[in-house]
């Protein structure tokens, strides 16, 4: 047996024993993306309506004013052209699209006002369509008079329809980014913290009492949390999967081989980062807080609980370059749009320059005593 | 006086070996050599230099100047192939934890690319029914004879014991004495650094005395007392035939108690 993989096996066999490292390591993770899942922030902002308008006339200007009205914290009203709107639908930034058609209200004519609604956002779509129809109704009242006496023919009505567009609810985005964030934490805390107590109980120095390799013992620190960091994003994914209806990709292998791939990638530059951190940070007074700035800023600012853009541009500018944005970018576009290989090329460059750096400052700053 | 070692050609060589570390001088031209299956004794107060000279051979430590050599070969140019051939026992005994006894010489057998039987180790240092124990679950001084066990994985030529039996009771260290001496009728030579007078007197065959740096006396421990009896040295305290720790082991016997 190689002396890498004996100590590879000895450290993961140490690992598993330590049901607190489990726990913090494994679990941890898993009960946030639960917690947030749950939460399902969907259902906590208001819903957007986009509005077409092809009769430019009275009764669809009342129809518009009454919806305006009625936008307080609820809706929120966008006016523009069909192929604006309609994009916009597509992209899941609209609940519901509805176009009012030229000659609406006219006389004589029975005009159909058409509501599309997006069935991922399913409650505020809901709450959107109702609003409509209920201004739609008002908006009859006060021309025709109440409904006996509403023309046969003429008026309008509401039809809806309901876009069915890939899944991505909040889980689907909250899923890829939690499994970023955990390569993440196994790679620098697991690594920060084995080397302290490694170094600090002297089994270091007994190693280098041996004639094992430098080389050969930091290769199975590496290969024993990447080998845990790829279980843990297989856990991470499958409970996605049971609890929350994710789809990993297109659900074929090669979709599954990606995200192991970035696992790994993911892990390299994590781990790397770590012995980094452990160059300098030799006490645990300096460890805790030092792993702690670098990842915390990173666990936030890299879109991994919320979208990018839910930042302002002047961070973003700055968070869209963070080693995690680049990580849960890539694992996120396999995940959720089953990319591959040449769709998230950049974002592999991104961690191949990040691993290229921080691989520079380890080699520079790591100690063995 | 004779050692009783039998000579030949020596398995440590050291030759003026120095080191300094910014303003301290550690090792000052240290030589000596040392002869297969000799118990060679380092003694000296704190800060001596024992510890950095035992560092040097061992390979863990460069020297400044000077040559080590270990069955002939060059410590500083390899320390690998030294340290293949050595067995180290540490005054920190550290080991990995979450593993037991069994895993952890198997583990530093295949460090030393053998394959190691971990019950019979554990029976030679009294610890056949621990194996399944972790290290930091066991007394001081099955700690102390654990880190020989592991030490003897590569079945070394030289063995470094590094205050041994520093904190360990009577009966333990007793015990370890007796370790040290099955070590030395297998035909392994022991560097033994101590605190302990009788320790040496008991167990080196030679002992050197290192002081700031340098070796002040190099014998067998009867020659040196004879030595500072020739220049009139009278001890001021009577001598008698027994000492305390006679007194305590005989009154508390020699069992071990850390089992």
């Amino acid at each position: 047996m190689s002396v890498a993989f004996s100590l590879t096996v000895a450290s993961l066999k140490m690992y598993f024993r330590n049901r607190q490292a489990i726990f913090f390591s494994l679990f941890i993770p898993l009960l946030i993306m639960v917690i947030f899942g749950l939460l399902d922030f969907d259902r906590f902002s208001g819903a957007e309506i986009g509005i077409v308008d092809q009769a430019q006339n009275e009764t669809s200007a009342a129809v518009i004013g009454q919806l305006s009205d009625r936008a307080d914290d609820l809706v929120e009203i966008e006016i523009g052209s069909l192929s604006e709107e309609r994009e916009r639908l597509e992209e899941g930034r609209l609940d519901a699209l509805v176009i009012i058609p030229a000659g609406f209200g006219d006389d004589g004519a029975h005009s159909v006002v058409e509501a599309i609604s997006d069935e991922r956002s399913p409650q505020r779509a809901a709450l959107a369509i109702t609003l409509v129809a209920q201004v739609m109704g008002t908006v009859a009242n006060e021309r025709y008079g109440p409904p006996p006496d509403q023309p046969q023919i003429g008026g309008f009505s509401l039809e809806q329809t309901s876009l069915r567009g890939d899944d991505r609810s909040y889980t689907a985005f909250l899923v890829p980014g939690i499994v970023a964030m955990s390569i993440m934490q196994l790679g620098i805390f697991g690594v920060v913290f084995a080397l302290l107590q490694f170094r600090q109980q002297g089994v270091l120095r007994r190693l280098r009492a041996t004639p094992v390799n430098p080389a050969q013992f930091l290769f199975a620190q590496i290969s024993t949390r990447l080998s845990i960091s790829v279980l843990q994003t297989l856990v991470l994914l499958f409970a996605g999967i049971i609890l929350f209806d994710v789809a990993v990709g297109n659900s074929d292998i090669l979709s599954w081989v990606m995200v192991i791939a970035l696992a790994i990638l993911g892990g390299i530059l994590f781990v790397t980062m770590g012995l980094a951190i452990s160059g300098f940070a030799r006490t645990e007074e300096v460890a805790a807080p030092v792993t702690n700035l670098v990842s915390m800023p990173m666990m936030f600012l890299s879109g991994v609980f919320f979208p990018l853009d839910a930042l302002p541009d002047v961070v973003t500018s700055v968070t869209q370059f963070l080693p995690l944005t680049y990580l849960a970018d890539a694992i996120r576009a396999v995940v959720t749009d089953g990319a591959g290989v040449t769709d998230i090329w950049g974002e592999l460059a991104g961690l191949a320059a990040w691993t290229a750096i921080v691989f520079g400052l380890a080699t520079r700053v790591f100690r063995w005593e | 006086m004779t050692s009783g070692v039998e000579p030949g050609n020596p398995v440590i060589v050291a030759t003026d070996l120095r080191k300094r570390y910014d303003d301290i001088q550690a090792v000052d031209g240290i030589s000596f050599e040392v002869y297969p299956g000799e118990v060679f004794g380092m003694l000296g107060p704190n800060g001596a230099g024992k510890t950095t000279t035992v560092e040097i051979l061992e390979g863990m430590r460069e020297p400044d100047t000077g040559q080590a050599l270990i069955n002939g070969i060059d410590v500083s140019k390899h320390p690998t192939e030294v340290k293949r051939i050595i067995g180290v026992q540490l005054q920190a005994n550290a080991f990995f934890d979450r593993l037991t006894l069994s895993e952890l010489l198997k583990l530093f057998g295949t460090l030393y690319g053998q394959k190691v039987s971990p019950g019979e180790l554990l029976d030679r240092v009294g610890l056949g029914d621990r194996g399944k124990s972790q290290f930091v679950k066991l007394s001081g001084g099955q700690k102390q004879r654990f880190s020989i066990a592991a030490a003897l994985v590569n079945k070394p030529v030289v063995m470094f014991l590094d205050e041994p039996s520093t904190g360990l009771d009577p009966q333990a260290r007793r015990n370890m004495w007796d370790l040290i001496k099955g070590l030395k009728a297998d035909g392994t030579t022991v560097v033994l650094t101590t605190h302990y007078m009788e320790e040496a007197e008991e167990l080196c065959d030679r002992v050197a005395i290192v002081d700031s740096g340098r070796i002040v006396a190099l014998d067998t421990p009867l020659s040196l007392v004879d030595q500072l009896l020739e220049t009139g040295f009278k001890n001021e305290r009577p001598t008698r035939d027994a000492t305390l720790e006679d007194v305590f082991i005989s009154m508390t016997g020699r069992a071990l108690r850390d089992e």
